[in-house]
């Protein structure tokens, strides 16, 4: 194998030369498993610093952060019409995507038959899952934005990300409903239960920790996607949203907004909003890990 | 993120304001507690106001629109910055109310609206200054004719070094930076120093972004180009690079790009008007909410454009506002006594 030992015999073989290659390898696989870590913890620490820099440099008062609305004036700008139209969106992406998603997957799961229609629908689905996100805010945009003209409103941005996340949560809740035995289900039915009161009583509770943990996960995506926003044109309205039929601006795109100032002021605006967001979606993965490690040894 | 922006413009069918008004018929937008219309008779104001076009105004019509916010809570002025061009052809297809614009409209654009049938006018809102710059260590380029920029910008210029320009200059290579030709600024500068638009030079780095014009010519002593004064106030004190006097068409003196002699109209013709065109459809239609904003947008026209970073028209261009907007009313049948916001 390597050119240096010309010599096939055993005997010839530099044994500390096998044993460093041995260790070499051992530290390129470590290094490789690092690199990931190492960046998340590079990308922390830059928004960190960022973040610190402009609380104490700034004076980026966290009260006011999230107290006021957007602003061109950046010392009365803040971050609150951002947070609560992203928190709307999230609901309105999770009342949009989980019925639906969580339906297909009982339907495909449960019911169809293994045909080629079936098949097809599931192969559809896994390409969904990899559709670029901006794509589904061009579809947002020409068919609700313009196409039925109610305009850049809070419903038509979760529509595109309820697009974005329904794959997803129709894959978890799949997986989901595999992982209750066939064991429970026929006990249920040697009861005399029909197949619906078995999904309802049986396998929907048994399964739900997954499918909660699916969706929270799924949302914890979605509630960081600004290019499905940014095409729909939710991105300049620096008020808080009342309600689904309101013109928005949400924290990815506010963030997006304020990093394309040229002031430093504004920059380290985008840097406190990137923290707040990241915090969500820190808080958003722990529910679901918690959700996860609470309920999986229930069966 | 323009041409993305600007897919609205070929897609748009119908038009959002109409819908906001049925809507806001039906009650829908009630639950919003913003309704699309405003309400006839009703002291307060209320709406959204669409706002397109120009990246470089947008500031100052979004700084408007703020304030006017603050003062009527139930309207909301939403501006997208998606570019004068890309702008004017969401306006013209009545998709928008307002449309800020760094340069007038054009033929095209022109005959785009008419064959909407969108009737508009505009004020004039501010000053943009272009500044002409220079590496600080150039210490021969103490000033420069427009014939001598025109001579080193035109097509098929033959201007290779400093001592092509002016004889007892250094016989170095001039490093030449500008804008592209996506632009609204190389559009004003060609057709300004060149004579005519698109008219320039083909080897000069060109580039769309300004703070590389300007950080290139900082770099290199022999380095010149031009530029949206606004990047040039970020970067002087800290980097090697200053603007150079550019001879004035008023009275062939040699001005600096200040705040005075752009605001006197002696800077000239290197600065630029900046634009807010009004769709006379939409003033017909919601003349109150429309109007009003007009109305509060030139009477703080001076404090906006200084607010963000541009200079102030004179007040005379203030008063040609005023008296446009009153014709506008008058057009569409109204009095400039209807309006919530009167003329300070």
């Amino acid at each position: 194998m390597s050119t240096e030992t010309d010599d096939p015999l055993f005997t010839e073989i530099d044994l500390e030369w096998e044993h460093l290659k041995n260790r070499l390898f051992l530290g390129v696989i470590f290094a490789a498993s690092m690199f990931g870590v190492v960046m998340l913890a590079l990308l922390l620490l830059d928004v960190a610093t960022d973040f610190y820099v402009g609380v104490t440099e700034y004076d980026i008062g966290l009260g006011e952060f999230f107290t006021r609305d957007g602003s061109r004036r950046e010392e009365l700008a803040g971050f609150r019409g951002a947070i609560v139209a992203s928190i709307m969106l999230m609901v309105l992406t999770a009342i949009l995507s989980f019925f639906v998603g969580v339906g297909s997957a009982i339907y495909l799961e449960e019911y169809a038959p293994d045909t080629r229609v079936t098949r097809l629908i599931e192969a559809n689905l896994a390409n969904l899952a990899g559709v670029p996100s901006i794509v589904y805010g061009l579809l947002a945009l020409a068919a609700f934005v313009n196409g039925i003209g109610i305009g850049p409103i809070l419903i038509a941005g979760s529509v595109a990300l309820a697009l974005l996340v329904m794959p997803i949560i129709i894959v978890t809740t799949q997986e989901a409903l595999r992982s209750v035995p066939d064991g429970v289900r026929n006990g249920s039915y040697a009861t005399g239960a029909t197949e619906w009161q078995t999904i309802r009583r049986v396998v929907l509770p048994a399964a739900m920790p997954g499918i909660m943990t699916g969706t929270i996960l799924a949302l914890a995506r979605a509630i960081g996607e600004t290019a499905p926003l940014i095409m729909v044109g939710a991105l300049f309205v620096n008020r808080t949203p009342f309600g689904p039929f309101d013109r928005f601006s949400a924290m990815p795109t506010q963030i997006y907004n304020w990093a394309a100032e040229p002031s430093q002021h504004f920059v380290h605006l985008a840097a406190t909003g990137i923290a707040v967001l990241l915090a969500f979606v820190f808080v958003m993965n722990g529910i679901a890990v918690y959700l996860r490690n609470k309920y999986e040894t229930d069966i | 993120m323009t041409d993305d922006l600007s897919a609205n413009d070929t897609t748009g069918v119908a038009s959002r304001r109409k819908f906001l008004a049925g809507a806001s018929a039906v009650g829908i937008v009630g639950v919003a507690g913003c309704s699309g219309a405003s309400g006839g008779g009703s002291d307060e104001l209320s709406g959204t106001i669409d706002a397109s076009g120009s990246n470089t105004v947008a500031p100052i019509t979004s700084w408007a629109g703020e304030q006017f916010s603050d003062e009527f809570p139930d309207v909301l002025v939403d501006v997208a910055p998606e570019g004068t061009g890309a702008g004017f052809q969401e306006f013209c297809q009545q998709n928008s109310d307002v449309q800020s614009a760094s340069r007038q409209i054009t033929d095209d654009e022109v005959d785009l609206c008419d064959g909407n049938d969108v009737d508009y006018d505009f004020i004039e809102v501010g000053l943009d200054g272009l500044a002409v710059v220079k590496n600080s260590e150039n210490d021969w380029l103490d000033e420069i004719t427009l014939d001598e920029l025109r001579q080193v910008w035109e097509f098929e210029s033959d201007v290779q070094t400093w001592s092509d320009v002016r004889s007892e200059w250094p016989d170095e290579e001039i490093e030449l930076h500008a804008r592209d030709s996506a632009s609204g600024t190389f559009d004003y500068f060609t057709r300004e120093i060149n004579g005519e638009m698109g008219n320039i030079r083909d080897d000069y780095s060109a580039t769309s972004q300004t703070n590389e014009i300007m950080g290139a010519v900082a770099d290199n002593v022999d380095g010149f180009g031009w530029g949206g004064l606004g990047y040039l106030r970020d970067i002087e004190d800290d980097q090697p690079i200053e603007a150079v006097p550019v001879e004035s068409d008023e009275d062939g003196e040699f001005y600096l790009p200040e705040q005075e002699n752009i605001e006197e109209g002696l800077y000239s013709p290197l600065a630029r008007p900046l634009f807010a065109f009004f769709s006379m459809a939409s003033l017909e239609e919601r003349t109150d909410l429309l109007g009003s904003f007009a109305r509060f947008y030139t009477n703080g026209q001076h404090e906006l454009a200084r607010d963000e970073g541009f200079y102030a028209t004179t007040d005379e261009a203030q008063e040609e506002n005023h008296d446009k907007i009153d014709d506008w009313l008058d057009q569409v049948g109204a009095s400039p006594d209807d309006l919530t916001v009167q003329r300070d």
